[in-house]
């Protein structure tokens, strides 16, 4: 693969593509556990492992794979690394597994993971097929840390834990709505508006 | 060959016998953490649901060895039930309970106190319920209400009520949206107190 190739695999999964202010998958997760940064991070994580090496496997196997039974692999290679990822959390940080609670386990059924493995690995080379799954899996990741950020600064008053000046203190009157669910679906919002927007003024200019 | 009939059979029975395999391995290679882990939740819940028993600014193994110290472990007298002794006298119980809830099993500790009417406190370590929905009666606003909860005199020692109903002895307000898990729930701790009252030495 050739350095452009690579650059607009990035492109497309960062930016023009990206999973969740494009392609709107994967927004049960994005609403669920963005109401503190340390989650998210421990969420993206799980999904940069699951996505990237579940979309390796399928393109291994793509030649073997009859095409009638696919689905039922991709599934099968999905939870198989989901579960890995459960087994981790609960063996070596069951607290964080506590905090994510049913989630770890619904990544299984986060439309993005299925979806590159559907669009591009069932049809692509091994390398093309994990690049494309690890920049659609980044894309996820990047939103979403921006919209934990929000969420635990203003709910909370801190990031990953840690007193915010002036947020923590006693000036600011913590708005308690960031961190319930309905906070997420304010600020997903938002920034998914601010983001089309950037895109859509971009997309003219070209014209 | 991929023509044939069975091959699909088959290429699905290879990869999942594969695949199965390995996280079963994998699961067995951890096993023992994962255990300790769970030991360890449940330990600490015992300590939270007697008096002033959890501290939670101590460690995990401080905490371990506060329960090693100052519990008794289930005797047939006290029917399952572990206890804190002051010079010999109970001052409290911590009764493990379980039973299935709407998806799976629902386990937790209850506390009771030495006069066997009055509940210090439960906790909910394990359960899956609907999240959001029925789990949350695993959070502090829904177990919060049996701290010093006086057990109903009647046949059955508690109840759960509509939000917002007036409350006597024994009764909680259910979570609203969960009537599976708070039916369930309801059940689990009344069999379990029931059944344990009859048991136990007085």
């Amino acid at each position: 693969m050739t350095n452009r190739q690579i650059k607009q695999l990035a492109y497309e999964g960062l930016w023009k593509n990206n999973p969740i202010f494009v392609q709107v998958l994967g927004i049960c997760s994005t609403l669920a556990v963005t109401n503190l940064v340390l989650n998210t991070i421990v969420m993206c994580a799980a999904l940069v492992f699951t996505v990237s090496l579940s979309a390796l496997t399928v393109s291994i196997l793509r030649d073997f794979t009859p095409r009638n039974i696919r689905m039922m692999i991709e599934t099968l290679i999905i939870a198989f690394y989901v579960i890995i990822i459960d087994v981790i959390l609960k063996a070596y940080w069951p607290q964080m597994s506590e905090n994510l609670g049913p989630y770890v386990g619904l990544i299984i059924t986060n439309c993005i993971v299925m979806g590159r493995c559907e669009a591009c690995a069932i049809s692509n080379p091994p390398a093309r097929a994990m690049l494309d799954a690890i920049f659609n899996a980044l894309g996820y990741s990047f939103i979403l840390l921006i919209i934990a950020t929000f969420r635990e600064v203003l709910g909370m008053g801190t990031f990953l834990g840690f007193g915010v000046p002036y947020f923590s203190g006693q000036y600011w009157d913590k708005w308690t709505i960031m961190v319930m669910p309905p906070g997420a679906f304010f600020v997903l919002a938002i920034v998914v508006w601010t983001f089309r927007t950037v895109q859509m003024s971009q997309e003219d200019k070209k014209k | 060959m991929k023509e044939k009939r069975w091959f699909p059979v088959m290429y699905m029975f290879v990869i999942t016998a594969i695949v199965s395999t390995a996280v079963i391995g994998f699961s067995q290679y951890t096993r023992e953490r994962v255990q300790a882990n769970m030991e360890r939740t449940f330990e600490i819940a015992v300590l939270k649901v007697l008096p002033g028993m959890f501290e939670p600014d101590l460690s995990f193994v401080e905490l371990h060895k506060k329960f090693q110290q100052e519990i008794d472990k289930p005797t047939d007298k006290t029917a399952g039930a572990y206890t804190l002794r002051k010079n010999g006298t109970i001052e409290a119980y911590a009764l493990p309970i379980e039973g299935q809830g709407f998806w799976a099993k629902i386990k937790a500790v209850i506390g009771i106190e030495a006069d066997k009417k009055t509940i210090t406190g439960i906790v909910i370590y394990e359960q899956t319920e609907t999240p959001g929905l029925g789990a949350e009666v695993a959070k502090k606003e829904f177990t919060d209400q049996f701290e010093n909860l006086k057990m109903s005199a009647q046949d059955k020692p508690i109840a759960f009520r509509r939000a917002g109903e007036e409350l006597q002895d024994g009764q909680v307000h259910a979570v609203t949206g969960a009537t599976q898990t708070s039916t369930r729930l309801e059940k689990i701790i009344n069999d379990n107190l029931i059944q344990w009252l009859e048991k136990v030495e007085n």
